[in-house]
């Protein structure tokens, strides 16, 4: 009986076998750059990498691969999340030039490039020839994590988004359909708006609280939380700014609408909800203790227990819900680009030509597609060709249904806000969703917040906003067509 | 003979008093058992809920890979930086402290000044100081961030050496001094060992204060020179926790503190009676 | 032969020297560095260098997040500075006796001050988490039912939370520091004074502090100082939530210098605080007449 893991590995080989049957008149941009890549035998290069499960990609698969392939040494800066964007600007602004490669959160762009961190990356993708494998980029990622001002600055390399999990066998189940409906008159299925959502919450919670099963839970601490309100408040009809006076409104009715919502929603989830990071919630779901959750796409994964029997995902808790587990999109139909990673070069390496090979390899067509499928990778698959790669639909049973969501949230995506000082509007929005758990007046909360986000735009110059902003919304992803 | 109430006797205060501090040790080590017990608990039981007190079985994975894959250096390499530190921060600060004390070099103005260094806020300077290490191209070398901890254990070892170097009565260093020893020896033969319970307590926390530091870490390594609390952070990230990881990390950190300050215990209590001058 | 006058003159300097040499190597420069920057208009997107003027300092005085995380710092210390000394030398004073295991004991002590102060603030946020913690659960179990204190959200609850894992962490710091002044202190005064007939009270509040007044005193200065800068803690638990609640002046100096990199305002901030401190700090050194 052949079990998952050596699915994987079946699947992965014949994946390679294909690469390499590939006709030679087919240069793919994979072996253009590891044939340009020749010349910088025994070079050495240094790559800034979220540390921890991300960073074994560089360490354990493609540092190792390329150094096989082109002598080229990769040395992985592993660096804390948090801690990213400060020891990027940190570097470019001493002048040290240590780091040569980046991976860039895509809402960073903006502050990076306009400080002049990040190489313009278009006459690399000339010279190599690597726009035809551009555009096979999903377009979600690459119309709206690419680009700042109409120049490329990095090549997006991770599908994050979000995705509503769920409970086929509860949402299945002929005893708690029944139930449902008697008490709500309504029909059980998964929801596809919000006011469905409190719904169908509230009242499997009711049903199954006293098996310890919550309707829904969620991750709420702020970093997390603030996702879900840019995404909800947009499938809402929210804006978050007026367009012509750049002044703030996140505070309109729709505003309070969803922050009103969200807190209500906690009553019928775990007690304590507030306080849950990315990991309590994963484990009150992959142990069976919610109904519904919203999260990035390695959810989906773990939860069938893909990947989980590796070392490095050990620390993930042992899935009771494997075989059991449905994909749809979030409430509203339009989930989050929550972060992402796109993969640039530093304005002050000194290794711009080398490292370029390095990344265009990594995120070309073939090595990517590899590359989402290890085991215990966070990337998320980005290309249209991963979505229906055959390798990867084997990966597990319901391996389809999850590449089918993640196909369509990538056709409706919404992106990260991104302007300049991103961080400071950031920080403003946590603060508001702490002060809603704290229990304060949501229209209280978002008129001082939309007042903050003013002044932080009086600062920074509203023209000057005004145009970075008009460039975001622009893009396809920044507001759902309604 | 008068019975002693049963409330003085010695016995009594002695059971008492161990009552007192064991409750006190069970209030203080159990957030350390905690992290303990999470560094052999699986992921299940750490977010096992109702929660679980005490992992089911004890295996060392969790330690043995960290020496796999190599993150326990990053213990070796705090341990070198904390210790050099903090030997040369005791030299140079506690003859420092002798100078401001007997002969009240500076006045009040230069111990002000040593003890403004403490006042800066970390955040402010750290990019200062980065800057300065990127041009001598110290960034990410045991010798850089060596001399920073020195250097910034300074003010402390000044300041707390001071307190218990003026609790040396002056007699003993007089009459050291008039038996015909030089000043370098009065300091080394009698003020070091007078001040032996303060230089320990003394030692140990400018030990901590750079085991413990994150930021310089931080932005003074790449690669190279990793402290520990740099490398727990790699722990925590946005879509993962490595809790098993921070937990055994943690706990190999706090070993060799831990049996440093057990071994070192006899240097904190004066073993001589006093009163009794050195002849 | 008594050391003549000469060679006291050098050896008082030779004895100071290697410690005034390193603090100025690596203090001088970043004092410089930040006064100059903080008189220009250094932000992330900006690197102007001209000179900005008193810009920054007049922004300080209209920046009320400023003075309110002044009053949080305040809040904390006043709170946890006198528990922390009273605590700790109240369990020095238990330890001063032999007693069998006390070497053990005082190393068991220990372990919250060596343990890095960033796993302190994840192990708390942990324990106090109110589903897969311990302290809620044990709370339940002496109310009978299940208490849902969400001690990082809630406004009344996160102080308590934060002053208390402080008051955990540092006071085994005073325990040490006193404990070793404390076995220095001439044992004969306070045996005498305890066959005299003296209680256990009055030898404790009239006998010892003075005996260890100069090493007490400057345990206090040294962790008001230190307390002035406390961070991870409550990074960890609140980051400076809910709002900007708990926010201290090191977290926002944080912010605006780590985070939003505006290195000018940052170094302003940088030098009111120092100014401020100066202040108190000379204010208290004479007080406590710590540099007779």
């Amino acid at each position: 009986m052949v079990n998952r893991r050596d699915f994987g590995k079946i699947s992965l080989a014949a994946g390679l076998a294909a690469t390499l049957g590939r006709p030679a008149w087919a240069a793919s941009a994979a072996d253009t750059v590891v044939k340009a890549a020749q010349q910088y035998k025994g070079r050495s290069i240094t790559i800034v990498w979220e540390a921890g499960l991300q960073s074994l990609d560089p360490t354990h698969f493609s540092g190792p691969k390329w150094k096989e392939l082109t002598g080229m040494d990769v040395k992985v800066i592993e660096v804390a999340t948090a801690e990213m964007f400060t020891k990027i600007m940190q570097d470019y602004k001493s002048g040290a030039g240590a780091y040569d490669a980046l991976n860039v959160i895509p809402a960073w762009m903006p502050d990076l490039a306009q400080a002049g961190a990040l190489e313009v990356l278009d006459p690399y993708v000339e010279k190599y020839g690597y726009t035809p494998e551009l555009q096979t980029i999903a377009s979600t990622f690459r119309d709206n994590q690419m680009k700042v001002g109409g120049k490329i600055y990095g090549f997006p390399d991770d599908g994050d988004v979000f995705l509503m999990y769920y409970r086929r066998d509860i949402f299945e189940d002929p005893t708690i359909q029944k139930a449902f409906k008697d008490k709500t008159g309504k029909d059980l299925a998964v929801p596809k708006t919000w006011a469905d959502f409190d719904v169908v919450g509230a009242g499997l919670t009711d049903i199954l609280k006293d098996k310890g099963i919550y309707g829904a839970a969620f991750f709420r601490q702020p970093p997390y939380a603030m996702y879900m309100f840019e995404e909800r408040f947009r499938n809402e009809g929210g804006k978050f700014f007026d367009a012509d006076t750049m002044k703030a409104t996140i505070n309109s009715d729709v505003g309070v609408k969803v922050f009103t919502g969200m807190r209500k929603e906690n009553r019928f989830m775990p007690p304590g909800v507030e306080q849950f990071g990315f990991v309590e919630n994963l484990a009150t779901f992959l142990q069976g203790q919610s109904a519904m959750t919203i999260s990035w796409p390695p959810y989906g994964r773990w939860a069938e227990g893909y990947g989980t029997d590796q070392e490095a995902l050990n620390w993930v808790p042992k899935t009771a819900i494997a075989g059991k587990v449905g994909y749809a999109l979030p409430p509203g139909g339009h989930p989050e680009l929550a972060a992402g990673f796109a993969l640039s070069i530093s304005s002050t390496s000194k290794n711009k030509d080398a490292a370029y090979l390095f990344i265009q390899w990594l995120n070309s067509t073939d090595v990517s597609r590899q590359r989402v499928q290890l085991p215990y990778t966070l990337r998320d698959p980005f290309r249209d060709s991963h979505y229906t790669d055959p390798g990867y639909l084997a990966l597990w049973p319901n391996a389809k249904d999850y590449l089918a969501a993640l196909k369509q949230a990538s056709e409706t995506g919404l992106l990260d806000l991104s302007l300049l000082q991103t961080d400071k509007y950031e920080e403003v929005m946590r603060q508001a969703i702490s002060k809603l758990w704290a229990g304060d007046d949501p229209k209280t909360i978002l008129n001082a917040a939309a007042t903050q986000w003013d002044d932080i735009t009086q600062k920074i110059g509203v023209e000057k906003q005004k145009v970075v902003y008009a460039g975001w919304a622009a893009k396809s992803g920044a507001y759902p067509k309604m | 003979m008068t019975t002693v109430p049963f409330h003085r006797r010695k016995e009594t205060k002695l059971v008492f008093r161990y009552l007192t501090v064991a409750s006190l040790v069970v209030i203080f080590v159990f957030p350390i058992y905690w992290l303990l017990a999470i560094s052999f608990k699986t992921p299940g039981e750490i977010f096992a809920f109702p929660p679980v007190w005490y992992p089911k079985s004890i295996q060392f994975n969790n330690y043995a890979v960290l020496f796999k894959d190599g993150d326990a250096k990053t213990v070796g390499n705090s341990l070198v930086l904390a210790s050099v530190s903090t030997f040369f921060a005791m030299i140079f600060g506690t003859i420092a402290a002798y100078s401001l004390v007997r002969f009240r070099t500076g006045g009040e103005n230069l111990a002000v000044w040593i003890i403004s260094q403490r006042m800066m806020p970390p955040v402010a300077i750290v990019f200062p100081v980065f800057l300065f290490y990127v041009w001598l191209g110290w960034v990410d070398t045991y010798i850089g961030l060596i001399i920073l901890y020195t250097a910034f254990s300074l003010p402390y070892v000044i300041w707390m050496m001071r307190g218990y170097i003026e609790d040396i009565p002056l007699e003993l260093e007089e009459s050291a001094l008039i038996d015909g020893c030089s000043r370098w020896e009065v300091l080394w033969k009698v003020v070091f060992p007078m001040a032996r319970s303060g230089l320990f307590a003394t030692a140990v926390f400018t030990f901590v204060f750079s085991w413990n530091d994150f930021l310089f870490a931080l932005v003074l390594t790449r690669t190279e020179v990793t402290t520990y609390t740099v490398q727990v952070t790699h722990y925590f990230g946005g879509q993962s926790n490595f809790w098993s990881k921070i937990a055994a990390m943690s706990v190999l950190g706090t070993i060799p503190v831990f049996i440093t300050v057990a071994t070192l215990q006899r240097y904190l209590v004066r073993g001589i009676s006093m009163g009794a001058v050195k002849g | 032969m008594a050391a003549t006058a000469h060679p006291d003159r050098n050896f008082k300097y030779w004895l100071i020297s290697p410690a005034i040499f390193l603090l100025l190597l690596i203090g001088l420069f970043p004092l410089i560095f930040s006064l100059v920057v903080s008189f220009m208009r250094v932000t992330m997107l900006e690197t102007d260098t001209s000179f900005a003027g008193l810009v920054n300092f007049v922004q300080l005085f209209h920046d009320a997040r400023l003075w309110q995380s002044f009053v949080h710092t305040a809040l904390v210390i006043v709170i946890a500075l006198p528990i922390e000394l009273l605590l700790g030398l109240a369990i020095a004073y238990l330890f001063l006796d032999r007693m069998p295991g006390r070497q053990i004991l005082v190393s068991l002590l220990m372990l919250p001050t060596i343990i890095s102060p960033i796993v302190a603030g994840a192990t708390w946020r942990l324990l106090f988490d109110n589903r897969y913690g311990p302290i809620n659960q044990m709370i339940g179990w002496f109310a009978g039912h299940p208490v849902p204190a969400l001690w990082t959200v809630n406004p009344q609850l996160v102080y308590p939370a934060i002053i208390f894992c402080e008051i955990w962490q540092w006071t085994p710091f005073m325990f040490l520091i006193l404990l070793a002044a404390l076995s220095n202190v001439d044992r004969s005064l306070t045996e005498a004074a305890e066959i005299d007939g003296a209680r256990f009270w009055r030898s404790f509040r009239y006998i010892v502090p003075p005996a260890i007044w100069p090493v007490m005193s400057i345990a206090i200065l040294i962790r008001g100082l230190d307390l002035f800068r406390i961070f991870d803690i409550i990074w960890a638990l609140t980051a400076g939530g809910p709002g900007t609640m708990t926010e201290t002046v090191s977290v926002y100096a944080y912010v605006q210098g780590f985070r939003q990199f505006e290195s000018s305002y940052t170094a302003a901030i940088a030098f009111l605080v120092i100014a401020l401190l100066t202040v108190i700090v000379t204010w208290a050194i004479r007080r406590m007449g710590l540099a007779k």
